[in-house]
């Protein structure tokens, strides 16, 4: 999995692309660490690019929303595609994240 | 057994079926039950990839139509329940060390082998990669490298779950263990088993529906959701799936 990060007025965007799979534990903190940065209280989880997710890319999402709550920052999930809306959808994560489709 | 690869192109081992161990047949049948069909099947053609073996290794002798695809261990162990497992037109059967199976994407490339060979569509790849990917997952980080779900629970869990992961793959003994999938279709039907060597689990105590701000879970629900059969067999240690085609 691959990301880049925007930044735009009080919000972050991370463009995800490629696979989101159980492998990816270690980038994980690689985006906690973001999460707040520059003093932004909006976060974009933007899933357009991403081809696959498996079980623990969801978890990995539902890790964001946490820390994200916890530094008094709303996150959202914008534009899952394909198979990846799919098993987010099958999930119900749109019953814990908010979901921009 | 221990085997010392020939620097050769394809390394290749062919095995009569008659000369297959009573006992290492029973140990498949023990470990895949029914998944295994009774035909005794011909001899082997195992190809033998040095220990190690990246995705291209890996996807070249998934293309070389061998019955057994076996990675040697470190010390050039080839050990496994791939020697019983019979060798049959329309299978295969993938024997993988721990590092492999985490990193070299088998089930990607399992299903780009099925497709090649028409035993999967196009449009039942997706379902069948994901339930495939995830009962390798299982069967890797909570099989083979013997991490619970659960050490994802605690506040920052993630950061304890990857520190476990980069542990358990380079401790020896969880490296020698094998994620063995046997792969099998007809007109009708796909059908696959993915074995570990991990501890096993209480099959009784799976929540196949994992509440939704659960942090692990979903791979037993996503299995079931999306195959026409899912069975858990040999305490845990045997996931076996079952897809109309």
């Amino acid at each position: 999995m691959e990301f880049t990060v925007h930044f735009h007025d009080q919000m972050i965007e991370a463009k995800l692309s490629g696979r989101l799979e159980f492998t990816d534990h270690d980038r994980l903190r690689d985006i906690v660490s973001i999460i707040g940065d520059k003093g932004t209280n909006r976060f974009v989880l933007n899933l357009e690019g991403l081809q696959f997710i498996d079980s623990a890319g969801l978890g990995m999402i539902l890790i964001l929303q946490e820390e994200a709550e916890q530094r008094g920052v709303k996150l959202v999930v914008r534009r899952p595609q394909g198979d990846v809306r799919r098993s987010i959808d099958l999930a119900k994560i749109g019953e814990i994240v908010d979901i921009e489709y | 057994m221990t085997i010392t690869l020939p620097h050769t192109a394809t390394p290749r081992l062919v095995i009569p079926s008659l000369s297959v161990p009573a006992d290492a047949v029973a140990a498949a049948r023990d470990r895949f039950g029914d998944a295994l069909p009774d035909d005794p099947g011909g001899d082997a053609v195992v190809a033998l990839l040095a220990n190690g073996a990246d995705r291209g290794a890996l996807g070249a002798a998934l293309e070389g139509n061998f019955s057994h695809i076996v990675e040697l261990t470190e010390d050039g162990d080839a050990n496994g329940l791939w020697l019983g497992a019979p060798s049959l037109e329309s299978a295969f059967f993938l024997s993988l060390t721990t590092p492999t199976a985490f990193s070299a994407q088998p089930a990607l490339l399992i299903c780009d082998t099925l497709l090649d060979r028409g035993a999967l569509t196009p449009e039942r790849r997706s379902p069948v990669e994901l339930c495939l990917h995830e009962a390798v997952a299982n069967g890797v980080v909570h099989g083979n490298l013997g991490i619970s779900s659960s050490a994802k629970d605690q506040p920052e869990g993630y950061r304890l779950f990857s520190q476990l992961v980069n542990e358990q793959l380079r401790d020896p003994a969880c490296r020698r263990r094998r994620l063995e999938i046997f792969v099998r279709w007809n007109r009708d039907e796909l059908m696959m088993s993915i074995s570990d060597e991990g501890p096993g689990f209480d099959v009784e105590r799976l929540r196949l529906e994992p509440d939704g701000s659960a942090r692990s879970g979903r791979g037993f629900m996503f299995m079931r959701a999306l195959s026409d059969g899912l069975t858990i067999g040999a305490g845990g240690r045997c996931t076996s799936l079952r897809f109309e085609v």
